[in-house]
């Protein structure tokens, strides 16, 4: 293969992977700048909405549908969780957030156990995007196209929540002075209610995107919370344009680390968390240092 | 204990008598002809090994059902005493205590992994106890690790490999590439494999090994087709597998390059779909075996479970065959007996015959390649038979992980 089209095929396939990585960290690290709270059940989330889609083409035949449905799972059981048990802990320290989150995720993986089964479940890629097409000769997929197009629609889309919406408006206040916005009349409990359902949301349909790529199983959660960790370090915590820089960087660490140093392929991204954090203590875009 | 003073007989013979109503232990107990036959399963169901672990549950409860529907063994009831092992040795070893020293348990099978089984196998002579393996791959528990209280009716790993390394001699592909999972079993598997292909004069152009949890394989997809093999050889495992085989299939891979594995077994068949179409590899047990023993049980099986056995579930069931008619030749579930009668048996069981070799408990079986095709009205692919090869072929040499040819 040529240089040029190789560049490009590995370079669309790390924008595909970035995409994924872009669902899962900028859920936690919109959770974490407004609520200064770990969510460790993030992967659980992700996980729940890879067997979501599962269940959505298998009863419906559409993926579109898990696509939809997923989230609003997701999203809906993160609000539950939030205004029923976090919203007790506010005024504890942070380790109690660590142990429920954690309660969570051990209850959720239990329950998507007993309703799906210990076995890896497929979901086949939808017949939209399950061809390929022909770059310079080399054959590359339609749906990893589509996840790279994804993630740039969803975060373009985020981006406009934030910067244009009234509720964006409201999280990036509360996320610098929580009290100064109650002071103001908002009710600051809502917007910690949105924005964890709306972080789990954003997961699930991670998850969800996901699940034709990898299939619906048990073992993603675990893999996907350390990415999501890794992810939101290296952004810096609580930044969303952060998060998004990260994950492409760590995307194209992957892919091209895998390729050049195949016996490295598991240290690149840790190296590159290394490196951020010895530059820039805080993360890429992060406040702290 | 002066309380006990005015224990009458009849009131111990009672009390013990409820005893063991409740399970409880029951000193200077013997069994009779209406005392059921246990059989102690220290099985991983919860954990990563949970899919394979209930695979080799239903074999067994199966089987247990059979046998108890024709009048029981020896005339007496089998019960099968199931523990959750989760995968790991040592509560494994732990379970294997208990069932013996609470439940006078003599027989344990359907042990999941390997690991589980190397460590329970140096204690079981201590403990009087016979363990026939119903899935153990690992090639040092009838070499080096062998223990005389272990029993191995089932494919051995190294059996697998030769199964395809003996494929590969006939095989028109010339050059092979590699991806294995980057730990012991992927290296190891990688070796013999490439050792394989070159005394069968074949071009082994290299192998890249992925990090055990790798989600995304483009790179590997695109460094197999750049080595320009015929074919490559696959040793992956669980979410690793399902995950390459569903991008490899986006990529087209199967196209240009024929997909060669170690092991191919319908959970995997099942999580990607029409992705594993073309895949060849070997099988411990393809359901699609035409002969009539093995015909009458898939038969039996999709009447109940209303789906074709899998691999571990026929590779499971036929070692509680085999367990079962070394209990029958012996009598008893004595070890000493026991051992006596499995050595050198002979079973017609629905993989063909298996002869339990006395050098190394191994149990001497043909071997089969299969190829994963899709039927029109299937809901599934599935595995169909392509090769088999005699078992003084497929087996090793006693207490060998090794062939010489």
């Amino acid at each position: 293969m040529d240089l040029l089209p190789f560049l490009l095929t590995q370079s669309l396939n790390a924008l595909s992977q970035a995409a994924l990585l872009f669902f899962l960290g900028v859920g936690l690290t919109l959770i974490f700048g407004i609520m200064r709270i770990v969510n460790f059940a993030h992967g659980t989330f992700y996980m729940l909405g890879a067997f979501v889609g599962y269940s959505a083409v298998r009863f419906t035949g559409s993926f579109w549908v898990g696509l939809v449905l997923g989230p609003l799972v997701a999203g809906g059981i993160g609000v539950a969780f939030e205004t029923g048990l976090l919203r007790r802990l506010y005024k504890r320290d942070e380790s109690a957030f660590l142990m429920v989150t954690f309660g969570l995720t051990l209850v959720l993986g239990e329950v998507i156990r007993l309703v799906w089964g210990v076995e890896a479940l497929q979901v086949p890629t939808p017949e939209t995007f399950a061809g390929i097409v022909f770059l310079f000769d080399e054959p590359f997929p339609v749906y990893r196209l589509f996840l790279a197009a994804a993630g740039v629609v969803v975060a373009i889309a985020i981006w406009q929540f934030l910067e244009r919406t009234r509720l964006g408006l409201l999280i990036r206040a509360t996320s610098q002075n929580a009290e100064m916005v109650h002071a103001l009349g908002v009710d600051v409990k809502l917007v910690r209610s949105a924005i964890f359902g709306i972080g789990c949301g954003l997961a699930a349909l991670g998850g969800v995107l996901a699940a034709p790529l990898v299939t619906a199983s048990l073992g993603m959660a675990a893999n996907a919370i350390i990415d999501a960790f890794v992810i939101v370090i290296i952004g810096g915590m609580g930044s969303f344009l952060g998060s998004l820089l990260a994950a492409v960087l760590v995307a194209f660490v992957q892919v091209f680390g895998a390729y050049y140093f195949p016996d490295f392929a598991l240290a690149a991204m840790y190296l590159l968390m290394l490196l951020v954090l010895v530059i820039r203590p805080g993360g890429l875009l992060g406040k702290e240092a | 204990m002066p309380h006990c003073a005015g224990l009458s007989r009849r009131r111990l013979v009672q009390s013990a008598v409820a005893a063991s109503a409740l399970g409880l232990p029951v000193p200077f107990r013997t069994a009779t002809a209406s005392d059921p036959i246990k059989i102690g399963m220290p099985v991983g169901l919860t954990g990563p090994i949970g899919g394979v672990g209930a695979q080799m549950r239903r074999a067994c409860e199966f089987w247990a059902k059979q046998v108890n529907d024709k009048g029981g063994l020896l005339g007496r009831p089998v019960e099968l005493v199931i523990e959750d092992t989760a995968g790991n040795p040592a509560t494994t070893v732990r379970k294997v205590q208990e069932m013996v020293e609470r439940d006078g348990i003599r027989v344990i099978t359907a042990i999941v992994a390997s690991n589980e089984a190397l460590a329970t196998v140096p204690k079981l002579v201590e403990w009087d106890t016979i363990f026939v393996s119903g899935d153990n791959g690992d090639g040092r528990l009838t070499g080096e690790s062998l223990s005389p209280n272990f029993f191995r009716p089932n494919v051995s790993g190294p059996m697998g490999t030769r199964a395809v390394a003996l494929w590969l001699r006939d095989s028109p592909l010339k050059t092979f590439y590699g991806l294995g999972m980057d730990y012991a079993w992927g290296h190891n598997s990688m070796e013999v494999f490439e050792a394989e292909a070159k005394r069968a004069g074949k071009t082994f152009l290299g192998a890249v090994f992925s990090p055990t949890g790798t989600k995304d394989f483009s790179t590997y997809i695109t460094r197999i087709r750049q080595s320009g093999a015929q074919g490559v050889y696959l040793v992956l495992s669980g979410d690793d597998n399902a995950a390459f085989l569903s991008q490899a299939r986006q990529y087209r891979l199967g196209d240009k390059v024929q997909l060669l594995t170690e092991l191919v077994d319908q959970m995997t068949i099942n999580a990607t779909g029409d992705a594993s179409i073309g895949m060849i590899g070997s099988s411990r047990y393809p359901f699609t075996y035409d002969i009539p023993a093995n015909k009458a049980f898939v038969a039996a099986w999709q009447e109940t479970y209303g789906r074709p056995p899998d691999l571990f579930e026929g590779d499971q069931y036929q070692s509680c065959v085999v367990m079962q008619a070394g209990i029958e030749k012996a009598g008893s579930l004595e070890a000493a007996k026991l051992r006596a009668a499995l050595e050198g048996l002979e079973v017609d069981s629905i993989k063909g015959r298996v002869t339990m070799r006395a050098c190394d408990h191994q149990g001497a079986q043909q071997g089969f390649i299969v190829k994963v095709v899709k039927h029109e009205g299937m809901a599934h692919p599935m595995p169909e038979v392509i090769a088999t090869y005699p078992a003084d072929r497929v087996t090793p040499p006693c207490n060998k992980m090794v062939y010489d040819d």
